[in-house]
């Protein structure tokens, strides 16, 4: 079998798993004694010797010209240090998502505008002694502004005498890009379903806010802690903000706690970093959840439009989606994120004849960006939503409808990205079916329509990339040594977010060493000592960095075998690396323990036992999951309990099978969210966030999360360690349509724009 | 305003604010930054610690409320330096991710095993209601719960 072959082909390691020691167990998070005890210190709990705290002033209105600010008084309070303005700030204009040098990207924020386009832009920012008196004071700043119309729909801002929110107008972004014939092949078709399908803005909701601080010191050096995503992209940020080399800006990953994608993009530390700069202080800013609401970043509202065509067979003949995305107020990744969505809708089914179509839009609105799935988990909803519809427009199954359409292992990418690789999506659909009772369950819940409580069965698939081959510049370089007493540091540019990629990257090396993860140390990236990773993004780390450590820890692997068959008077395959004991095959009685071999090689071959290497991206293939989910409406409130769910998702190997269901766990929780209750609710009168804090923000808590059944389809074949593929933000992007389905199976309805709030659903019945 | 209260078994009496809340007097007076301030509004649960016996949003008690009051946070779980159960239970269930709600999330378990030992499930998701967690989706920490219960049960029965 050639397809067995490929599959494990690239790591021998796999060919008999169960010898593996390391990869493939649970070791704990690294830092998960450090996390129960209270002791780690995330960066709101630093504090600096002669630190500054800062208050910002955000806008009230949604679009404005400022025309003066008077700070008199906020100034002549004891203890204000400065404040800051569009008039003594610098004028640079900079995008939050650019994270490589040369990235073209329309820059058009700035710390402080004269205008503001949001409510929740940002005005003017008190630094003072201490956080009380920057809030007092930041109240006495007095502002007259010019109000200015303001335009809060996406579809709105597309007509022709919408207002300009930046010169030129929207859509500032448009493409459209696809395969085959569409147009013709819809004449041709047997049922064409139409849809039109909406996400709304929700909110990333770490439970950590938004926080940094920057530090400067005698040498014009700034510091910066932050608990960011990409280390690289604050450096290139603020460098530029601040007109310093990019070797004057130190960027120190801190203790993530959440991220999602919302700390993803440069939004806080640019500001630190000038204040700093300015004030000759430690700087500290620290967002309140309705400041992280409101003013850093949302996940992207997506408006789809999709036709899909099929035959009398269930055979996908054609399909084309027309996304409106809103990125608010700012571009931030507005552009990148369209490409991203679109890119999905050709790597899932089998479709010869496709098109996608996007407009990107400015709108008066909180400024979207990366948010776990970056569009994914937009364009699935869109899509899997629709092929619901089809399938009972067709009378199929959703399962066999969806069973004669999806890709297959190996499969290439019509619109021209790089191979699907082991896709294993329809033995995610096969045996998650069979787990989930699915035949059964479908008709059974679908029989009980009558009462007042509706039961529902749906799934949904998705699938998402692995780093960013054959889109973005994708590598990482790391530096692993052994020290005199055996044990290891692995210098690198890795982010923890509490997903375990420290502890991964251990486990990584420990197999290839055959050493304890204990005795591994992963620090995370420090921009002045670690070398260059692209960063946390794109669902790469496992995938990418991952296998940048195996290919680190081989090259260690040969310096040690080549160096300790000096000592041992052997050829360098006949060293023998054990449990960190190593010995000549045909001395076995001679053993030394790695830290004395370490010690010898030092003492006589002057050596030391050290690699750098760069593993360079070759490969992009799919990370795949099928939710299965049954949901109970309660068609007298409209409230939706999901009862439970099955994660069924093809990751290649689990390299530690605790975090990867870890993630599902979390990710099934967000894409409830999604379906059900997640929504800013962007006031169409005035651009106001209604949904600004946790008590009018619903995020499903402990009583709401349904039973999560989890089974994982790991077959290797592609380029990631061990055959590893991605699962932190596939993990969330079935799960929304995949509820949604099951609400309109228990209800007879199509409801297609999220969340399916009860006054929603209400309405729906009503109709 | 002078305030003596208990605070990990260690008696205290600060000047305080009279406007600060139990929250600020436990990270900024006493250095004890385990509980975490997530929304100030008592909704995340990312600050509980537990006053005499119960747990409470420390972001909603002022400082004066807790006059005379045991407070117990999470540095003082393992105060003699050996994990408490729960934390045990925490990590070896894979219940703990970014671990921003971790403090809050093991004082109101904590509390609920003070007040019913044996809970049954939906008593142990109620008792976490008001803690979000927007990494493990509870599942792992639910499971914490439990087998720390049932730990507790063998010891006692012992």
């Amino acid at each position: 079998m050639t397809e067995d072959k490929r599959m494990y082909g690239h790591a021998d390691d796999l060919a008999q798993p169960n010898e593996l020691k390391y990869v493939g167990h649970n070791v704990p998070l690294h830092d998960a004694v450090a996390k129960a005890t209270g002791k780690i210190q995330y960066t709101g709990d630093m504090e600096f010797p002669g630190m500054l705290y800062v208050k910002i002033l955000f806008s009230p209105l949604a679009h404005a010209r400022i025309k003066k600010i008077d700070a008199s008084a906020a100034l002549a309070l004891p203890g204000v240090v400065a404040v800051f303005t569009h008039a003594n700030t610098p004028e640079t204009l900079y995008n939050s998502q650019v994270w490589f040098a040369g990235q073209e990207a329309r820059a058009d924020e700035r710390l402080f505008c004269d205008t503001v386009r949001f409510v929740g832009d940002r005005v003017a920012a008190v630094v003072a002694t201490d956080k009380k008196t920057a809030a007092k004071a930041v109240s006495l700043i007095k502002v007259e502004y010019e109000v200015l119309p303001a335009l809060f729909d996406p579809e709105e801002a597309l007509t022709e005498n919408a207002i300009e929110i930046h010169p030129g107008g929207s859509p500032f972004f448009e493409k459209e890009f696809g395969c085959g014939i569409t147009s013709e092949t819809f004449n041709k078709a047997e049922l064409i379903v139409e849809d039109r399908v909406e996400t709304p803005k929700i909110h990333h909701a770490a439970m950590e806010t938004h926080v940094c601080i920057a530090i400067p010191d005698y040498s014009g050096k700034i510091t910066i802690y932050t608990p960011c995503q990409i280390l690289y992209s604050v450096r290139l940020v603020v460098a530029k903000v601040l007109r310093l080399p990019y070797n004057k800006v130190r960027i120190l990953k801190t203790p993530m706690g959440g991220s999602f994608g919302g700390k993803q993009e440069v939004t806080i530390e640019p500001l630190a970093a000038f204040f700093a700069q300015a004030t000759g202080k430690p700087v500290k800013i620290e967002y309140n959840r309705q400041e992280s609401i409101i003013s850093t970043r949302t996940r992207t509202r997506t408006i789809g439009y999709v036709r899909t065509a099929v035959d009398k067979n269930g055979k996908i003949l054609a399909r084309e989606v027309k996304a409106i995305v809103d990125t608010g107020a700012y571009t931030s990744n507005g552009s990148v994120v369209s490409m991203a969505m679109g890119k999905k809708i050709f790597r899932l089914y089998r479709i010869e004849n496709q098109v996608f179509r996007v407009q990107a839009v400015h709108t008066n609105t909180p400024v979207a960006g990366a948010a776990r799935g970056y569009g994914s988990p937009q364009i699935h909803a869109i899509t899997e939503i629709n092929l619901d519809h089809v399938a009972n427009r067709l009378g199929l199954d959703p399962v066999e409808f969806r069973l004669r359409n999806l890709v297959h292992p190996y499969d290439q990418d019509l619109s021209g990205g790089p191979s699907l690789g082991n896709a294993r999506i329809i033995d995610c659909v096969e045996e998650g079916a069979k787990l989930f009772r699915w035949q059964e369950r479908r008709a059974q819940a679908n029989g009980n329509g009558s009462g007042r409580f509706r039961r529902g069965v749906g799934m949904a698939c998705a699938t998402h990339s692995n780093g960013y081959f054959g889109a973005f510049q994708d590598f990482t370089t790391m530096t692993l040594r052994m020290l005199e007493d055996g044990s290891m540091i692995l210098n690198s540019g890795i982010h923890e977010l509490g997903c375990g990629t420290v502890t991964t990257m251990k486990q990584i090396i420990a197999e290839v060493i055959d050493i304890n993860p204990d005795r591994i140390e992963a620090p995370e990236g420090d921009t002045e000592t670690s070398p260059y990773d692209v960063g946390s993004q794109s669902s790469r780390v496992t995938h990418i960095c991952g296998a940048g450590a195996l290919k680190t820890a081989h090259k260690v692997k040969e310096i040690f075998q080549r160096e300790a068959a000096k000592i041992l008077g052997c050829e360098p395959e006949d060293v023998v690396m054990h449990a960190e004991i190593v010995w000549a095959k045909s001395k076995p009685e001679e053993k030394m323990t790695y830290g004395e071999m370490a010690r010898a090689i030092q003492r006589k071959n002057r050596m030391e036992i050290i690699a750098t290497e760069t593993y360079q991206a070759a490969d992009n293939p799919g990370s795949y999951g099928a939710n299965f989910v049954e949901v109970e409406v309660d068609t007298l409130t409209g409230l939706v309990r999901v009862i439970d769910l099955l994660a069924v998702h093809d990751v290649g190997k689990a390299i530690n099978p605790g975090f990867v269901k870890g993630q599902i766990y979390g990710g099934v929780q967000m894409g409830i969210g999604l379906a059900l209750s997640e929504d800013l609710r962007i006031d169409p009168k005035n651009g106001k966030v209604k949904g600004d804090s946790f008590a009018r923000y619903h995020l499903i808590n402990a009583p709401d999360m349904p039973l999560v059944n989890v089974l994982l389809i790991e077959k290797g074949g592609d380029l990631g360690p061990f055959g590893a593929k991605s699962i932190g933000e596939i993990a969330t992007c079935p799960t929304a349509p995949a509820v949604v389905n099951a609400v309109n199976q228990a209800l007879g309805t199509n409801l297609t724009t999220l969340p399916l709030t009860p006054e929603r659903i209400l309405a729906a019945l009503r109709e | 305003m002078e305030l003596e209260f208990k605070v990990n078994d260690k008696a205290y009496s600060l000047e305080v604010d009279p406007e600060s809340r139990l929250l600020d007097v436990l990270r900024e007076e006493l250095g004890l930054t385990g509980a975490k301030e997530g929304c100030g509004e008592g909704e995340c649960g990312a600050c509980t610690v537990i006053m005499d016996d119960l747990a409470v949003n420390s972001c909603l008690v002022l400082a004066s409320q807790a006059r005379g009051k045991e407070i117990l946070t999470v540095e003082g779980l393992a105060a003699n330096g050996e994990l408490d159960r729960m934390q045990q239970a925490f990590i070896d269930n894979g219940a703990i991710q970014c671990g921003f709600c971790t403090p809050g999330m093991l004082m109101s378990a904590k509390a609920l095993l003070l007040r019913e030992p044996n809970p049954t499930e939906e008593e142990i998701r109620t008792a976490l209601a008001g803690n979000l967690c927007r990494c493990t989706g509870y599942v792992n920490i639910v499971n914490a719960v439990k087998d720390a219960a049932s730990a507790e049960e063998t010891e006692g029965s012992v």
